[in-house]
């Protein structure tokens, strides 16, 4: 008897190992707006999304740090029950974005649910805002003879619930990533996503990131003296990236996606090409969880040269990590000029909004299509003078007018975490 | 509580706090309200507030088979029923 063997209906028999990987839609919630027009404009005039902390009767009080990039404007976001039964504030920043880049893409309802478009999308811990509500109930209700913890608590405030809310909501049955490694979640979410279509395994993925307003995590990097606490007063003037009077990080709130689609593909149907990934590198420093590790990062920014196939001198920016912590800017600097030398420009796009945690990547990767697109680079906010341990790169200290055909996206997370995207610029993608 | 006073309260959790548009007492929920399991869950931690009890593990499972809003009413009907003759 023979065993023949069952082919995968989601898997092309033929595997092409090196299928191009373009961007065809984007939309990102940040402190500075959402969406492109609100996003270019503070870019543009030099706008900060940091406000003063919100007090959310809990942490509030005990936290020195007084800031936070926080989205302030009202969003409709009007799901049906249905759908929002099952989400948490974090789930709803994804599923907005996701319904986005879904509207602007095209795709047919057809290829949404055939299983060959897949979600990679994370957040740093899910929902914590849902979390500590079931705390709440726990230790005030023990002695209730109802159980008041929702049915869908956990399926509101679990680590993958954007990703598979994205799912649920618009019936896509492909692969699901649900990366959550802190500041590299996004970043990770797009890498992956971008492997996954290069390699055949998937021709379409809905990626990228959301957290929401936190302040547990503003507790945890205030209690590792991390973040910024001198501008509590002036919440604009912080944080400071590769600044010599900058204080540490500002923690922030957001969401962002990306569609990737195969190359072919998307010129085939009329696509409009934001972007192509042309490389991405992921790697880890191998020893400390917190400190910044040259070793580790150089490789990573090297690592995503040699994926992308480019030298160091075909990259016209960079959006660094920059997060603006006394050590990480440092390291990051060394890192830049030992693999790239002085000739990018650089720039911290976290002094517009602060650290949106786990979207930070993909809402980075964002505003570097719009600037590609729009033939600027905006410069780092608050970089009034340049720490001298920081002074051998090309820092963009005001808004040049640049047209770019390569951007690298670095971001770096606790547990050792590096990641690097090359995008190029949409036109070019097509030439 | 008599029939209709429970009616009542069922209805107006039901359009209050699961959104339903103009419910009918025999309407399929799955089908016409998109009503599914984790509702179900939901519905009964409201219909032990509304009676002041909680439900064991065997009566919230006996709950599992409902499909109309006229069967949440004979439920809760029976509820009082089973716990007398028990």
């Amino acid at each position: 008897m023979s065993c023949a063997i069952i082919p995968n209906p989601y898997i092309p028999s033929t595997l092409s190992m090196n299928r191009r990987v373009v961007i065809t839609a984007c939309s990102a919630i940040t402190p500075i707006g959402y969406g492109k027009d609100a996003i270019l404009e503070s870019l543009l005039h030099g706008k900060s999304g940091v406000s003063p902390l919100r007090d959310d009767g809990l942490l509030t009080k005990h936290i020195h740090s007084k800031v936070f990039g926080s989205v302030d404007y009202p969003l409709a976001m009007d799901f049906k029950r249905h759908f929002r039964k099952t989400m948490g504030p974090v789930a709803y920043y994804a599923c907005q974005v996701a319904k986005d880049v879904l509207e602007q893409s095209g795709l047919s309802q057809d290829f949404i649910t055939s299983g060959r478009l897949g979600v990679a999308f994370g957040s740093t811990h899910g929902s914590p805002t849902v979390q500590r509500d079931i705390y709440k109930t726990f230790f005030n209700d023990l002695d209730s003879k109802f159980s008041s913890i929702g049915a869908v608590d956990y399926l509101r405030s679990m680590v993958h619930t954007t990703a598979v809310n994205i799912t649920r909501m618009f019936g896509i049955t492909g692969r699901v990533i649900a990366s959550s490694t802190a500041c590299t979640t996004s970043s990770q979410a797009i890498g992956f996503a971008y492997e996954m279509i290069k390699f055949g395994m998937q021709d379409a993925m809905i990626c990228g990131g959301a957290d929401e307003y936190d302040t547990t995590t503003v507790a945890v990097f205030d209690n590792l003296l991390a973040c910024s606490v001198k501008y509590n007063e002036t919440p604009h003037c912080t944080p400071r990236p590769f600044d010599a009077n900058r204080d540490g990080l500002v923690v922030g709130e957001g969401g962002g996606a990306v569609l990737l689609e195969e190359y072919e593909s998307a010129k085939k149907r009329g696509a409009t090409i934001l972007g192509e990934i042309k490389g991405f590198a992921c790697n880890n420093n191998g020893g400390d969880l917190i400190l910044p590790n040259l070793d580790g990062i150089t490789a990573t920014l090297r690592i995503a040269l040699h994926d992308a196939s480019l030298t160091p001198d075909q990259v016209d920016f960079i959006s660094a990590h920059a997060t603006a912590t006394k050590m990480g800017d440092v390291i990051e600097a060394q890192a830049i000029e030992q693999v790239y030398g002085d000739k990018p420009w650089i720039t911290g796009l976290k002094s517009y909004m602060g650290h949106t945690m786990g979207t930070c990547g993909v809402i980075e990767l964002i505003l570097c299509l719009y600037m590609m697109d729009q033939n600027f680079i905006a410069p780092t906010l608050n970089l009034e003078e340049v720490d001298p341990r920081c002074n051998m790169l090309r820092h963009t200290r005001e808004l040049i007018d640049a047209r770019s055909s390569i951007a690298a996206v670095q971001n770096f997370a606790f547990g050792g975490v590096n990641t690097c995207l090359l995008v190029k610029n949409g036109r070019d993608a097509l030439e | 509580m008599t029939r209709e006073e429970l009616q009542d309260n069922i209805l107006s959790i039901l359009i209050d706090d699961f959104e339903f548009e103009n419910p009918g007492l025999d309407d399929n929920l799955r089908d016409d309200h998109n009503f599914d399991s984790i509702d179900a869950i939901e519905l009964l931690g409201k219909i032990e507030i509304m009676l002041g009890t909680s439900l064991s593990r065997e009566e919230k499972e006996k709950a599992m088979g409902i499909r109309t809003i006229n069967d949440i009413l004979d439920y809760i009907e029976q509820l009082d029923v089973m716990r007398n003759n028990s």
